[in-house]
């Protein structure tokens, strides 16, 4: 295709300008997006409106399984337990790694050394790490029970004691989640021009009202990214439920995607997961519309 | 902060290289804390069953048990778990880099009617959990005829873990489309005067200029797919297709409260991420920070 005819001359194609190109590029995007992803949304509510367990063709109950929902225990508590998860780890993983953000940014030698044992974290797999964590966290011998054993504390059961479970998972989840969001605003850090600091030392700010009236409001953006990308990935939390919760999760740690993994791919109830499911987007859909509707107020672009 | 404005602080000299001190012993100590289930998990891995339950716990045993590792190697076909972890690894990661630079590359580089609300749906699905459409997907998948599966379909197999990733993705479109943007057009305009189509200019400007943010994206499809857990437990039925995930989930199951060998399996599975993590720490912070500057 070495034709000298400019583009422009196929306008009026299927998308108009160099649209039978952009359909070729976009040909596995598109399919991708009809059956995997976008298209499924819709599916996933259609399926929500029966009973379903694919042996037998789906039977349409209209709302049923949203009003069965609603009365079930199980599912109540993931929806508490998930929503307790995100208001918790995710302002907790934003303040400790901003701290740790501004520490690290420094220019000193080894400090990448540092740097990657903060990230190590964040690249292995969550089901190995949940392993590691179960093992600090085991009644018996577990590491954590020994420390505390050593000053003088009892031991407790983490993963057991309804009260301590989830706020166990939680530092595990915020431990693993610190590098992600410290490379985000090291980034952030390095973008802010020193004149800007330099200027408002000349003016006689001192390091807090520097940090306060400089760094802050030129991070809120960082801070904007890392606080949709912690939001998104709380409501996703499976794995080290899976992993910490063995051999099933009780009430105390059941999770909304842990609950539509039961129903759908053990107790093959696909309507009942579907409609699961259908509420946990529109929950994170409600989440993340007042998060980017409250970005006008706090976060500053240059 | 920058060592410019240091040197100007109000602090006298004497108390900022303590305070720079206490800083980086507090960086250190930090840094310490953060390995520790790391470290516990290889002292662990080379203990015996006796001096796993010491108290107080030691981090170098008395006499390191390499014998663990061949053990933990032998009770599942972990072998076969590396295997199949990196082929679908290596899998995704090319499905990802076709199909997302071509669709970056049109996003960036093509004006075609619907190119805004196109892209907008494609970000869309960035913001949506996969898990939503776990259901419908199986449903799919449940539904395409597999010649070598014992169901018939694609369930049991490792297909549904792998084809998807030729079907583009939100985030590797997105983080190509803002790197291909940095691409002056004038380069494939002049390309264009010359007589190259499309498929010319992509081939031969924008994937050799696109090389970092490509790497990046290979780096982050590999590290998402080797730690995959949800989507193997669900489509693999026979214990020879698992990957190391599924495998460790298994191990996990069958050899409770063996603590050693658990960990020397968590150990192995982790080490392929560490040493690439290591040997690519650039392409993984300039990935995190580019989506995150411009996101």
């Amino acid at each position: 295709m070495t034709s000298l005819r400019r583009p422009a001359a196929r306008r009026g194609g299927p998308l108009g300008g160099e649209g039978r190109w952009a359909l070729l590029f976009l040909a596995p995007t598109i399919l991708g997006l009809t059956v995997l992803s976008a298209g499924p949304i819709l599916a996933t509510l259609g399926i929500s409106l029966t009973k379903w367990d694919l042996l037998r063709p789906p039977q349409f109950v209209g709302f049923d399984n949203f009003v069965q929902l609603a009365h079930d225990d199980r599912f109540l508590k993931a929806l508490r337990n998930t929503i307790f998860y995100t208001v918790v780890s995710v302002p907790l993983g934003l303040t400790v790694s901003l701290g740790l953000a501004l520490a690290l940014n420094q220019t000193i030698r080894g400090i990448a050394w540092i740097r990657t044992a903060y990230f190590l974290p964040v690249v292995t797999s969550t089901i190995a790490i949940a392993l590691v964590w179960q093992w600090i966290y085991a009644p018996d011998a577990g590491l954590l029970n020994q420390v505390l054993g050593l000053v003088g504390i009892p031991g407790r059961k983490w993963l057991i004691d309804p009260t301590l479970a989830m706020p166990s998972i939680v530092i595990m989840s915020v431990w693993q989640g610190l590098g992600t969001n410290i490379i985000i605003f090291l980034a952030g850090l390095q973008a802010i021009p020193s004149e800007l600091l330099d200027a408002a030392s000349v003016d006689g700010a001192g390091r807090w009202a520097r940090f306060r009236n400089v760094v802050l409001p030129l991070l809120t953006p960082s801070m904007f990214f890392t606080g949709v990308l912690s939001l998104i990935g709380s409501f996703q939390v499976f794995d080290q439920i899976y992993v910490l919760s063995r051999p099933r999760p009780t009430d105390a740690t059941i999770t909304v995607v842990y609950f539509i993994y039961e129903n759908g791919f053990k107790f093959f109830k696909m309507g009942y997961a579907s409609a699961a499911s259908w509420i946990l987007f529109i929950i994170v859909a409600v989440f993340t519309a007042v998060y980017f509707r409250s970005q006008g107020r706090w976060v500053h672009y240059q | 902060m920058s060592t410019s404005t240091a040197t100007r602080s109000p602090w006298p000299r004497r108390f900022r290289t303590t305070r720079r001190a206490i800083l980086i012993g507090l960086l250190v100590a930090g840094g310490l804390l953060m390995m520790v289930p790391f470290l516990w998990m290889i002292s662990t891995s080379l203990k015996t069953r006796a001096e796993v339950f010491a108290v107080p716990p030691t981090l170098f045993p008395a006499r390191p048990r390499f014998e663990n590792y061949a053990e933990m190697w032998d009770a599942l076909p972990f072998a076969g778990f590396f295997v199949n972890s990196v082929k679908l690894a290596l899998l995704n990661t090319v499905g990802q880099l076709i199909s997302c630079s071509m669709a970056a590359y049109a996003f960036a580089a093509l004006r075609f009617r619907f190119r805004g609300p196109l892209f907008g749906l494609l970000l869309v699905t960035l913001i949506i959990p996969f898990q939503v459409v776990l259901v419908p997907n199986f449903v799919l998948y449940r539904l395409l005829p597999h010649p070598l599966s014992t169901s018939g379909n694609w369930i049991g197999t490792q297909e549904p873990l792998w084809v998807g990733a030729f079907l583009g993705g939100a985030f590797g479109t997105f983080l190509l489309r803002q790197f291909f943007l940095s691409i002056p057009r004038e380069l494939g305009d002049a390309a264009r005067v010359d007589g190259a189509n499309p498929w010319q200019i992509y081939r031969s400007i924008y994937l050799p200029l696109g090389k970092p943010a490509l790497a990046t994206l290979a780096i982050f499809t590999f590290m998402w797919s080797w730690n995959d857990f949800i989507n193997p437990i669900i489509y693999l039925r026979d214990v020879e297709s698992f990957t190391l995930t599924a495998g460790l989930s298994l191990f996990q199951g069958q050899y409770v409260g063996k603590w050693p060998l658990l960990m020397a399996g968590a150990l192995v599975s982790v080490i392929p991420m560490i040493i690439l993590f290591v040997v690519a720490q650039r392409q993984f912070v300039r990935g995190i920070a580019m989506t995150g500057i411009k996101g």
